[in-house]
């Protein structure tokens, strides 16, 4: 009897720290989730660059306008994620004729698809930084893809800033960027190198 | 035929650059025109590249061309020749020298002021002549384009003087620069 009262006694105590453990993680998760930080553009101070290869030379071109929102915790990546949406009418390749070019129904189309888009739900740690995981969407094409990046914070000025930078390269021709004559990747190529530079600010 | 000059006859490599530029700017004039008939496509940017390409290896020719040209002996002009004719010789031939090179540096410059880099058939990337500038690009298409033309004039004028001594003259001043031939009066 005394035996078997200490025995329950004991199973009781147990459940409570178990419960309490339980709710202990749970409130720890919940915690991590609220404290992930939430960061938006400064577009003065950010830019997104792309390198082709046309006519067997490199060129340069940018995205002037797009949009980033950046949930970031580095201690609960679970609750991190990042969204980007380029406006492609910004493209600029440093020359307004081939930029109308880009925009045409054989290349962007973007009277068609104004935007490009990278969701991604899933942030990494890798060895050199950070890798983001999601889907690519370019002139209404989705792709898995995977943006490796660095990320560091500062205070300036009493405000909370990260930047974030980090290069990548998209295949044109995967998201039919090349349509007609434009397939042929002899002079203008597939690989296309997309890099950016970031600045951030938490709010 | 010696592939150095003699005084009456031009060499091998003479003949070679001579007859290798004129097939090239024949290839120049068509990819220039075929390009300039289409619209933005892939095809334009590939027919500009190898108009590039072509002109860039044109310049080169020239370059080791003159080279050559003062290491060599200049098979000298008819006697029969009056002196503004002899002026004139001069005069087209320097000209046409100037053109070879003002047509590929022309149209270097007129890529670098557009913002195209130039690559020689996808080997190597030229460095840029001069920096990116709109209205330099303008005024270096106008110049390219007006070259194009006085190239033409004064290739013409060559054409005409080298047919002129063939057949009025009956001298050897075309047969010395075609292979296959025996240079000398002609019976």
């Amino acid at each position: 009897m005394t035996l078997r009262s200490s025995a329950d006694a004991a199973g009781a105590a147990a459940a409570t720290v178990l419960t309490a453990a339980l709710l202990l993680c749970s409130d720890a998760r919940a915690a991590d989730a609220a404290a992930a930080t939430h960061y938006v553009l400064d577009p003065a101070k950010s830019s997104l660059e792309f390198t082709f290869v046309q006519a067997g030379a490199q060129n340069k071109g940018r995205f002037t306008r797009f949009q980033v929102a950046f949930e970031f915790a580095a201690e609960s990546l679970a609750a991190s994620r990042l969204d980007v949406t380029v406006d492609i009418n910004s493209v600029d390749s440093g020359d307004e004729e081939r930029d109308e070019t880009l925009r045409g129904g054989d290349l962007f189309a973007v009277a068609k698809f104004p935007q490009a888009h990278f969701a991604a739900s899933q942030i990494n740690r890798t060895a050199s930084g950070y890798e983001a995981v999601g889907k690519l969407t370019i002139r209404g094409v989705t792709h898995d893809a995977r943006v490796p990046f660095a990320f560091r914070t500062a205070t300036e000025n009493g405000v909370a800033v990260g930047y974030m930078t980090g290069k990548t390269s998209v295949r044109r021709l995967d998201y039919g960027v090349g349509q007609g004559d434009w397939r042929a990747t002899d002079q203008v190529g597939n690989d296309v190198g997309v890099s950016f530079a970031l600045r951030l600010t938490a709010h | 035929m010696s592939v150095r000059n003699t005084k009456h006859r031009w060499g091998a490599l003479s003949q070679l650059f001579h007859w290798l530029i004129v097939v090239l700017i024949i290839v120049q004039v068509t990819l220039a025109s075929l390009a300039d008939d289409l619209p933005a496509s892939a095809r334009k940017v590939a027919l500009l590249a190898r108009h590039k390409s072509v002109g860039i290896t044109i310049l080169m020719l020239v370059i080791l061309r003159l080279l050559w040209r003062s290491l060599n002996l200049t098979p000298l002009l008819p006697d029969t020749l009056k002196p503004y004719e002899r002026f004139l010789a001069r005069f087209t031939h320097a000209a046409l020298y100037v053109l070879l090179f003002a047509m590929p540096l022309s149209g270097w410059m007129m890529s670098s002021a557009r913002g195209f880099p130039v690559s020689w058939f996808g080997f190597f990337t030229l460095p840029d002549l001069v920096a990116k500038n709109k209205s330099l690009y303008a005024a270096l298409l106008t110049t390219h384009e007006t070259l194009a033309w006085v190239l033409g004039a004064v290739v013409t004028l060559h054409v005409a003087a080298a047919l002129k001594h063939h057949f009025m003259h009956r001298d050897d001043v075309l047969r010395r620069m075609l292979p296959f031939t025996t240079p000398g009066p002609k019976a």
